[in-house]
This record gives C-alpha cells, sequence and structure tokens, in this order.
C-alpha cells in the first residue's frame, strides 16, 4: 500500500509539470488542444493526490506502523476520529492535505473556466500547478509521508493530547482551505500580469474565491481561537503567538483586499495595490508555513521542527521576487486616470481602512521578526510579547471601527460636511450616550474602553441607519410591507447588506475582545475538600475529586459546586489528564458561559494525593460575545455568497468583450447612494 | 497633481502613526531573550531588566509549595545537541541560575530535565524572579532514538 501512494504522489508530479507546459503552450500557440488536455492533466493529478491520501488515512485506521507516520502520530488506542485527524497532525501529512486541497481548487478552477478566460486561465492554472510542484517536490523528496520504518514497532507514540479535541479536528482544516484558496486569486492576479490583460477581468473571476478564502481563515483563527481557550486553561484565547500571528497576517490583507476590490469595481483604481495585496496574501501564507516550520522563531506551539526552512523560504523568494517584478514590468498600464477627490468621500474611507488593515498586518509581522532581527543586527534576541502587539494595535482598532461606521455610509467621489452630520446625527448620538451611559450606570472609567463601546454603539447605529433607509425605500417604491422589504433587500442586494451582517458581527467580537481584555478576575487558590472561596459574584466549594482509568488517558475530575447569593446554580468539573503513550499531562477546563461573563476553572494541580487541590478561576466578562460575533460573521458571509442572479448576469456581461459599464453599477438598488 | 498629493498625505500621516506606535510599543515592552550561558555572561547588565530566559530544569532542586503556590528551582543551559553525545572531562559547574516564581500553579508539563521558558527580572542576588514559567513541548512525541 505504501508503495501505491508513494508511486501517486510521483505521478501526480509529472502530471502537474506536464499540466504547466501543455497550459503555456496551449495559450501562446493558440492550439485548445492542449489547453483541454492540461485541463484533463490537473483532474488527473487531484485524483493521484486523493490516492495518497486515502492511502495514508488507511495507514492511519489501521494502525500500520511500518509507515514512519502513523507510529509517530498515532497509537492502537487513539480514537477513531483522532486517527483520522492524525492525517494533519503531523508536517507530512499536513502538507499532504495541503497538497490535495491545492489539487481540489485547481480542479475546480479548471472547470469553472473550460469555456471562459481562454487568455488568462491557462496561465492562472499553470501558477497553480506550480505552486503544486513545490508542494510535491516536498512530498516526493524532502518530507515523505510514506517514510518507511526499518524496524516496526508494536505501538504508535500516539497524537499530541493537546490536539485530541474536537476543535483541533476543525481547525486546521479550515485555516488550511483558507490559506490554499488565497492562491487562486493570486494565480488569476499573476497572470493578469503576464498575459498583461490588467482590466478588472482577474478580479470578478476570483471574487467569490476571495470571499471563500476570507471565510475560511475568518473560520480557521475563531476555531484556533477557541480551541486555544478550551484547551490550554490559561484563561485566555489569543496569545501573539508567531503561529497565531501567521494565520492572523494573511487575514488582514485578505480583509484588505475585499475592501479595496470595490475601489477598483467602481473608480478604476488601486490597480497596483489590488494586485499587490493579493500578491501579499498569498506570501503570507507561505510565509506562516515557512515560520511554523522552520523553528526560526521560537513558538510555544513548536511543531516538528525540520529542514524544511530554507525550501520554503527559498520558494517564497522567488514568489515575491517574481511577482514584483512582473508588477513592475506593469506598472506603466496599470497607471490610472482617475484621482481621489475628497477625504470625505467613500473612497477615502476604504482607501484608509486598507491602510491601517495593512498596517496592522506590518506591525504583527514586525514583532513576530524581531527577535530574528534584533538577533541579526544587534547580536541579542530581543522579544516582543502581547504587550507589544496589544499597544499597537489597540489605537489602530480604533480607528478601523471608526472608518468601519463611516465608510459604508459616505458618498463616493465627495460629499459636503452638511450632509456627513445630516447621515451621523443619529449613530453619533447613539455612541455618545452610550459612553455616557457606560461611565454613569456601569462605572466604567478606562477611557479605552469607553471609546471602544462608543465607537461600537456609533457602528452599529450606521449599520441600523442603513437597513432602515433601505427598508423604506422598498416600501414607499415597490410598495412592500416592511418584513418583507426587509427580506427582499437583503436578498437583492446580498453582497451589500451580507456585508453589514459581517461588519455586526467585527463588532460584537470587538466588544468582547474589549470586555475579555480589559475586566478579568483571576483568582488562584489551593484548597481542601470542602473549603469555599469567593470568585466575583460567585462562591465556589471543593467537594472531592474522582479519579478514572484506561488504556489511552487518566483522567482526575474535580467536583466544584458553584453558588450565587447561597443557592447552588450548578456543578463544574474540571479535569486534569494523563495521557500513557506520550506520557503527557493535558487539562480539561470547565466552562460556564453567560453573556455576562464566562466562569472558567481550570484544574491547575493535586497534591498531597488528592487532599490539597489548586485551582484557578477566571472571571471574564463579554468573552460570550466573541464567538457570537463570530457566528454572526458566518452568518453574513453565508449572506454575501449567496448566489445572486443578478451577479451572475453582471459578470457574465461584464466577461463579454463589449461589456457596458452601467450593468455593474446596477448593484446598488434602493438604500445606496 | 495636488489631488494626488493629497492621497499621498493622508496615507503618510497613517504611515508615520503605525511607525510610531511600533517604536515607541518595542522600547517599553521588548524583553531580552537569552539561553541561560547568555544571561549568565551578561548577568551584571541585566539587573532588573526583563528578561526571558530559556533553559533546563536542574533535577533535585525542584522546591513546590502548593499552599502559596510558590515555585523554586534551579536551571541550566541545554546542552548543545550538535555537540558530541560524549560528556566533556571537565569539571566546572555549566552556568545555571536559581528561579523563584510565585502565585502561579506549576505548568502541568514541569519536570526535571524539561526545557523551560521562564519571563522574569533578575534581581540582586542573581536569582530569577519569574512572573511566569512556561513549559516548551518536546516537538516530537517519539522516544528519543537515532536516526
Amino acid at each position: 500500500m505504501p508503495a501505491l501512494g508513494q508511486l501517486a504522489l510521483a505521478l501526480a508530479l509529472l502530471l502537474a509539470a506536464y499540466s504547466i507546459f501543455a497550459n503555456v503552450y496551449g495559450a501562446r500557440r493558440n492550439a485548445p488542444d492542449f489547453v483541454v488536455s492540461a485541463r484533463h492533466a490537473l483532474w488527473a493529478m487531484t485524483a493521484m493526490v486523493a490516492i495518497a491520501m486515502a492511502v495514508l488515512w488507511a495507514g492511519l485506521l489501521q494502525s500500520d506502523f511500518s509507515l514512519e507516520y502513523v507510529a509517530a502520530y498515532s497509537s492502537t488506542t487513539l480514537p477513531t476520529i483522532y486517527k483520522i485527524t492524525a492525517l494533519w497532525g503531523g508536517q507530512q501529512g499536513s502538507l499532504l492535505f495541503w497538497t490535495f486541497l491545492l489539487s481540489i481548487f485547481t480542479s475546480v478552477v479548471a472547470f469553472q473556466n473550460r469555456r471562459r478566460n481562454p487568455d488568462t486561465a491557462p496561465y492562472a492554472l499553470a501558477v497553480m500547478a506550480g505552486v503544486a510542484i513545490f508542494f510535491l517536490l516536498m512530498l516526493n523528496f524532502v518530507t515523505r509521508p510514506f517514510q518507511l520504518l526499518a524496524v516496526v514497532p508494536v505501538e504508535g507514540s500516539d497524537l499530541n493530547p493537546l490536539l485530541q479535541n474536537y476543535w483541533m479536528s476543525i481547525h486546521p482544516p479550515s485555516l488550511y482551505t483558507g490559506y490554499v484558496s488565497a492562491t487562486v486569486p493570486f494565480a488569476f492576479g499573476a497572470a493578469a500580469l503576464i498575459t498583461g490583460k490588467l482590466d478588472d477581468g482577474w478580479i470578478r473571476s476570483t471574487r467569490r474565491w476571495a470571499i471563500f478564502s476570507w471565510f475560511f481563515l475568518t473560520l480557521g483563527n475563531m476555531f484556533g481561537a477557541r480551541w486555544a481557550y478550551e484547551v490550554l486553561g490559561w484563561g485566555g484565547y489569543w496569545a501573539w503567538d508567531p503561529v497565531e500571528n501567521a494565520a492572523f497576517m494573511p487575514w488582514l490583507v485578505m480583509t484588505a483586499y475585499l475592501h479595496s476590490v470595490m475601489i477598483q469595481e467602481r473608480k478604476d483604481m488601486l490597480k497596483v495595490w489590488n494586485l499587490a495585496l493579493v500578491g501579499l496574501a498569498f506570501s503570507l501564507t507561505l510565509f506562516g508555513t515557512f515560520i511554523t516550520r522552520s523553528g526560526v522563531i521560537s513558538s510555544v506551539h513548536s511543531f516538528t521542527q525540520s529542514g524544511l526552512g530554507p525550501y520554503f523560504l527559498t520558494f517564497l523568494i522567488i514568489v515575491v521576487v517574481s511577482y514584483s517584478s512582473l508588477l513592475a514590468y506593469r506598472s506603466r498600464a496599470l497607471r490610472s486616470r482617475a484621482e481621489f477627490e475628497s477625504y470625505l468621500s467613500r473612497e477615502a474611507a476604504f482607501l484608509f481602512n486598507n491602510l491601517i488593515l495593512v498596517g496592522i498586518a506590518f506591525a504583527v509581522f514586525w514583532g513576530t521578526i524581531f527577535p530574528v532581527l534584533s538577533e541579526a543586527v544587534r547580536g541579542v534576541k530581543i522579544t516582543v510579547g502581547p504587550p507589544f502587539f496589544n499597544s499597537v494595535n489597540a489605537p489602530l482598532a480604533l480607528a478601523l471601527v471608526f472608518l468601519m461606521g463611516v465608510g459604508p455610509l459616505i458618498a463616493w467621489r465627495r460629499t459636503t460636511a452638511d450632509k456627513l452630520a445630516r447621515i451621523f446625527a443619529a449613530p453619533a448620538i447613539l455612541g455618545v450616550c452610550t459612553g455616557v451611559i457606560a461611565f454613569v450606570v456601569a462605572g466604567i472609567h478606562a477611557w479605552y474602553v469607553l471609546t471602544a463601546l462608543s465607537l461600537a454603539a456609533f457602528v452599529l447605529g450606521t449599520i441600523i441607519t442603513e437597513f432602515r433607509r433601505g427598508t423604506r425605500a422598498r416600501q414607499h417604491l415597490v410598495g412592500e410591507p416592511r418584513a418583507r422589504a426587509l427580506v427582499n433587500l437583503v436578498a437583492k442586494n446580498n453582497r451589500r447588506y451580507g456585508g453589514y451582517i459581517i461588519h455586526v458581527g467585527v463588532i460584537l467580537a470587538f466588544v468582547g475582545i474589549v470586555g475579555s481584555s480589559f475586566f478579568k478576575t483571576d483568582v488562584k487558590k489551593t484548597v481542601r475538600e470542602g473549603d469555599s472561596f469567593a470568585v466575583g459574584p460567585y462562591t465556589l466549594r471543593f467537594a472531592g475529586v474522582s479519579a478514572e482509568d484506561n488504556a489511552h488517558v487518566a483522567t482526575v475530575t474535580a467536583r466544584v459546586v458553584v453558588m450565587r447569593d447561597g443557592r447552588a446554580i450548578t456543578i463544574m468539573q474540571p479535569a486534569k489528564l494523563f495521557f500513557k503513550k506520550p506520557q503527557q499531562p493535558a487539562t480539561h477546563v470547565a466552562i460556564r458561559s453567560t453573556p455576562l461573563y464566562d466562569l472558567y476553572i481550570v484544574l491547575a494541580g493535586i497534591d498531597d494525593e488528592g487532599r490539597l487541590v489548586t485551582f484557578e478561576v477566571f472571571l471574564t466578562p463579554l468573552v460570550f460575545w466573541l464567538w457570537a460575533g463570530g457566528l454572526v460573521m458566518v452568518l453574513g458571509t453565508v449572506v454575501v455568497m449567496w448566489p445572486n442572479v443578478r451577479e451572475r448576469v453582471a459578470i457574465a456581461a461584464a466577461l463579454r468583450p463589449a461589456a457596458t459599464p452601467g450593468e455593474i453599477e446596477a448593484e446598488s438598488a434602493p438604500g445606496g447612494d | 497633481m495636488r489631488v494626488r498629493s493629497r492621497f499621498v498625505v493622508g496615507a503618510a500621516i497613517i504611515a508615520v502613526a503605525v511607525g510610531y506606535l511600533i517604536t515607541t510599543a518595542i522600547r517599553n515592552t521588548s524583553e531580552y531573550y537569552l539561553t541561560v550561558s547568555e544571561a549568565a555572561a551578561r548577568a551584571p547588565e541585566l539587573q532588573g531588566e526583563a528578561i526571558r530566559v530559556a533553559g533546563r530544569v536542574k533535577p533535585g532542586t525542584i522546591d513546590w509549595d502548593p499552599a502559596t503556590l510558590t515555585l523554586k528551582f534551579a536551571m541550566y543551559a541545554i546542552p548543545d545537541p550538535a555537540a558530541a553525545p560524549v560528556k566533556p572531562v571537565v569539571a566546572t559547574d555549566p552556568a545555571s541560575f536559581e528561579v523563584i516564581c510565585a502565585g502561579q500553579p506549576k505548568p502541568d508539563m514541569f519536570a526535571p530535565n524539561r526545557d523551560v521558558i521562564v519571563e522574569g527580572r533578575l534581581n540582586k542576588a542573581g536569582v530569577i524572579e519569574a512572573t511566569q514559567v512556561m513549559t516548551s513541548c518536546p516537538s516530537k512525541y517519539q522516544p528519543q532514538q537515532g536516526k
């Protein structure tokens, strides 16, 4: 079986190489047969990679420890679900999974473009196949998933206990999906640069891919945060670890891109900027893999450190250099005639939002590589921790939230102060009132929190205004009842109103982040059975421990009775686990979540044979809203991606040679300016 | 051209603001990241500075008091894996530091000979007063085997 997987990977490499030749030859010599043949080769490549995946999965499920990978990341006692997820538990498996996703997306792109984009699609597919070749070279020659062991062990070393968790089963696939699908806009951007077809065709062809990628990056980051919150037991969800930053940076750049494309579609501006952003997003996905795999930057996550770093760095440099050269080569043709007319315009607000997002990404990048830089320049490793990232990003986040309120409401081109006052009066009053209430009633005096809450309320106010205006317009123009008008408003302008729903989600998450960062209570207490201690409004009574033991893991569970106002409201059961194969402890946090605050109990230590127990308890306000915001963002993205007949027509029109710009403008219906 | 410069000014303001935030934040929050031997070599100049030191827990030095949540131990330099496996005959004690960490639970993975990263300040007595002790996971959960 392993030989089959190895063979499949070798064939996939050959097929990828052939498809590049056939695509480029077919496009240059105008030989459609070759392009068709390249397409078939890509499909065959996908089948080969799928076979390799299936072989590795079979090995994991059958606990075939003759495979080095299976012996290293699985064991006979590992629950079946984690045998499946062990496929991305280690380096070779994750690269194989990455390659699999890449080939699937390449195949889908090949299918989507079998009649569309005859000039650019072959080049885009060649770029994607080029990326696939890099990964296939790694899998075939450098880090082989089907490496056999000379001596077959009786038992495997098991999957890292921290990864034996349901969030970890879905976090890597989401993140990889987001990472890998960022290749599609990049490939089309590169194809546009190569062929010189520099209109916004490449943006239209990949818009859904960009949103798709952004969606999964969002999910990946959220799942990762949730995993850290539930599994790592430190009461937080984000530590600005290099690995987290690696996932966050592409998200920031993708977010910037999704906004700036709107300016190019409307105003034909920022062409170079948009091409640069997709290049940057793709490079950052490679950079992320590079830093997690190379061990150049020390991370608490510490993945398998391997010799993979130099290869990734080389590939990254090749990508960055060739893409920027192409961009420089075409810069003349990309010059835009349109100009910014006023700071008080939507394009200015969008541009500043872009600059801030990229600025945040740069600050995160700088903080991440700072230890390496300082060591190279000054000979001393100097690290910056969470305080650095928080103090840089906190003010930038405020500015971003402010622009989030302003951008969507302000008119394109220019607007007058008068008009501004009229639009923003109500939301601004709402914002100020929220601030005052927070100050007087809730007794919050931290200026940052007051500003953050006021701005959040302001943005929600602007979004409500937008929905109201749109619904009213439909009620008057189309004569629909209010509820129907609201539904139709969203359905007919799903990109715009889906975007607003995403904004609501971002604001909720923002409030959750501010609340949980500023008002967290942390109580550490060592107690004996029967002892009680107070945390915020709660009294916790330790009611004893119970132990459980099986071949895979030993568990000690503590029972904590949670009381409020003298009444027992619930029993929480934090636990400590000990995984047998890797001889490694882990913790099970008990969390009681309410919209106001989370009660989070960690069984931090057991001494004196279970008679003396140390608890660490966190009372974290508003963290609930971070996850709720994530859900709302998911909902909004679903609305944005919902197939919209009118948009299809617009795309089809735009892709016809003589498209009239008017059809695309038709996007903004009632409610728009 | 005037229109273009308006946009350049706006962009420049944001770039300067981001740059300013980064430089001040680095000045205020950075800490030295050193190995035990590096820290030992620079001990006099590091006094009172925020440091992060990577080392290995010395067996037989761990003193953990759960009632007060006080953890004391000594850490020594992590031996270079590239060096010959044969121990040098030289009898000098390798550089080491005493660490006191109060008010934190003992990390799960904390054990003799585990690699740890200690965050805190170096006091006058040469003891690291840690605010945090982190265990770095062994990168692979395989029994050590030659390859």
